[in-house]
């Protein structure tokens, strides 16, 4: 009796040993993600799959402090996200043979409708570390490479060339806002970069000074399901920055 | 026309939670006990953002008196969707004298100093049962009211509410800037998801005093004693249908 509990033990304890030591590494990363999101396709983009949490997913449940790896903001399609992606889709010429910026690129959407659209280089920023294999999973998924992705945060910092940054729902944080703010205001005086922001009119965005300086570019009615994850909004935009 | 509404949030004990009463008899057991929106102030919350939804109102402000932990309301509210928050802090000890009167002078100056045009409220707290916020508020504010709401209309700057009233429904129609009070029937109020939550954390909540908003807190209540409910008396078991007759007879029921 106690000799097989011990042959059934072993497996399991080797199991528990590797998987620890894979917590860290992209694989598990992968892993997780896939077990833990499912491919979406109900939102603006619906030619873009998406690996996304949803009320069917485990974690959609469970308290915010019991969430692995933080807040999981890669894992939702933002509304502001959604109308960027949706704009470049739809405005391949915006994008095409041009080296682009996604700020905050969350699961990926603007970055891959970026590349969906011909542009020649995207770089994905996002200061969360799982958005980045969240971004490969969903390259993946969309029949494109992996595009690259940097982890760390280049607001204030780096200024370098690029055509047009975009952003998408960036605007829900006060003191980032403002950050922000200069920082892209420098972007566009130093490189002449084109500027689109996406965002459904939080109350951070609506009241920023940075409102006097937009232009509207488009503007869409929410998807039943986004409204759900946004109460209170109904319909999301695309804006460019020109100070 | 895009309105503003303040939205007020009381935080008590929860529905769920069987209140005691403290041994000295001056108030309910509060510490350790689980506490929440209560339940109108939820169905106040919820017309309001229904009422943005429908682009109606563009902002909504959601307010709470109390300690620290009101902020946590705030935030349900927050994830409900409003749009950003103001506790107006009230020590621990000084909330338990805070009263309707208080709170309504608190309601009518904010609603004065963020230019609301509609203030909704729960008809009453489940923990005192006063319902008189929302007609001291309208009263100090010199606002039409429109109290025990169970539909709320907006058409221009008129507010059509359908009241419940004993015995039936009335339908009023006012000018705004109104008072609107929640009964039960108004709606079902939404349940706070993950993504909701999420962005919540980062609404603003600003944090005032009274004094800040001019406004004198001390009571002119002096609470004599609070009592638990009469236990309810033990019955009597009865073996045959002739004892229970002779039961009720001598008990003079019949």
């Amino acid at each position: 009796m106690h000799a097989a509990c011990r042959t059934l033990l072993r497996p399991l304890s080797l199991h528990f040993a590797l998987s620890i030591r894979r917590q860290t590494g992209a694989t598990y990363l992968h892993s997780f993600i896939l077990q833990h999101t499912e491919v979406v396709t109900n939102h603006l983009t619906p030619e873009l799959k998406l690996l996304l949490l949803t009320p069917r997913c485990k974690y959609w449940h469970v308290r915010p402090e019991h969430w692995p790896y933080g807040d999981p903001y890669w894992a939702i399609y933002w509304p502001g996200g959604q109308a960027m992606a949706r704009y470049l889709l739809d405005n391949p010429e915006v994008v095409r043979h041009k080296q682009i910026l996604d700020l905050g690129s969350g699961c990926g959407a603007a970055a891959i409708a970026a590349k969906i659209g011909g542009a020649s280089y995207v770089l994905a920023n996002d200061i969360h570390p799982v958005a980045g294999a969240a971004l490969t999973l969903n390259c993946k998924l969309n029949g494109l490479q992996p595009l690259p992705f940097l982890s760390e945060n280049i607001i204030g910092v780096d200024t370098s060339h690029w055509d047009l940054i975009v952003l998408g729902d960036m605007f829900y944080d006060e003191q980032l806002a403002d950050g922000l703010h200069q920082w892209l205001r420098r972007c566009i005086d130093q490189h002449g970069t084109t500027v689109l922001i996406g965002d459904p009119g939080r109350g951070h965005f609506i009241d920023h000074p940075i409102q006097k300086q937009l232009w509207k570019m488009a503007e869409y009615s929410l998807p039943e399901s986004s409204k759900q994850e946004n109460y209170g909004l109904t319909c999301t935009a695309v804006w460019k920055y020109q100070p | 026309m895009a309105l503003r509404a303040l939205v007020g949030v009381k935080r008590v004990i929860d529905y769920a939670v069987k209140v005691r009463v403290k041994p000295d008899k001056t108030g309910v057991v509060t510490d350790g006990v689980k506490h929440s929106m209560n339940p109108f102030c939820e169905i106040a919350v919820e017309e309001a953002v229904r009422l943005k939804e429908k682009k109606i109102v563009s902002e909504i402000i959601a307010v709470s008196c109390g300690p620290q932990q009101c902020q946590e309301t705030i935030r349900t509210a927050l994830a409900m969707g409003a749009d950003r928050g103001i506790h107006v802090d009230v020590s621990a000890k000084d909330s338990e004298t805070l009263g309707p009167f208080q709170v309504s002078k608190i309601l009518a100056a904010l609603a004065k100093k963020e230019n609301a045009n509609m203030v909704i409220l729960g008809k009453q707290a489940i923990d005192d049962d006063c319902n008189q916020t929302g007609q001291m508020t309208a009263a100090l504010l010199d606002w039409p009211q429109a109290t025990f709401a169970s539909e709320v209309k907006v058409e221009g700057d008129k507010l059509t509410v359908v009241r419940e009233i004993d015995g039936g429904l009335e339908t009023i129609s006012m000018n705004l800037p109104a008072v609107v009070t929640a009964d039960l029937r108004l709606n079902e109020p939404r349940y706070a998801t993950l993504p909701n939550i999420m962005k919540a954390k980062k609404k603003k909540i600003e944090s005032v005093k009274p004094a800040d908003l001019g406004v004198d807190t001390a009571s002119r209540i002096q609470i004599l004693s609070v009592e638990d409910p009469p236990q309810r008396q033990a019955g009597v078991k009865v073996e045959t249908v002739e004892d229970l007759v002779s039961k009720l007879k001598e008990s003079g029921c019949i």
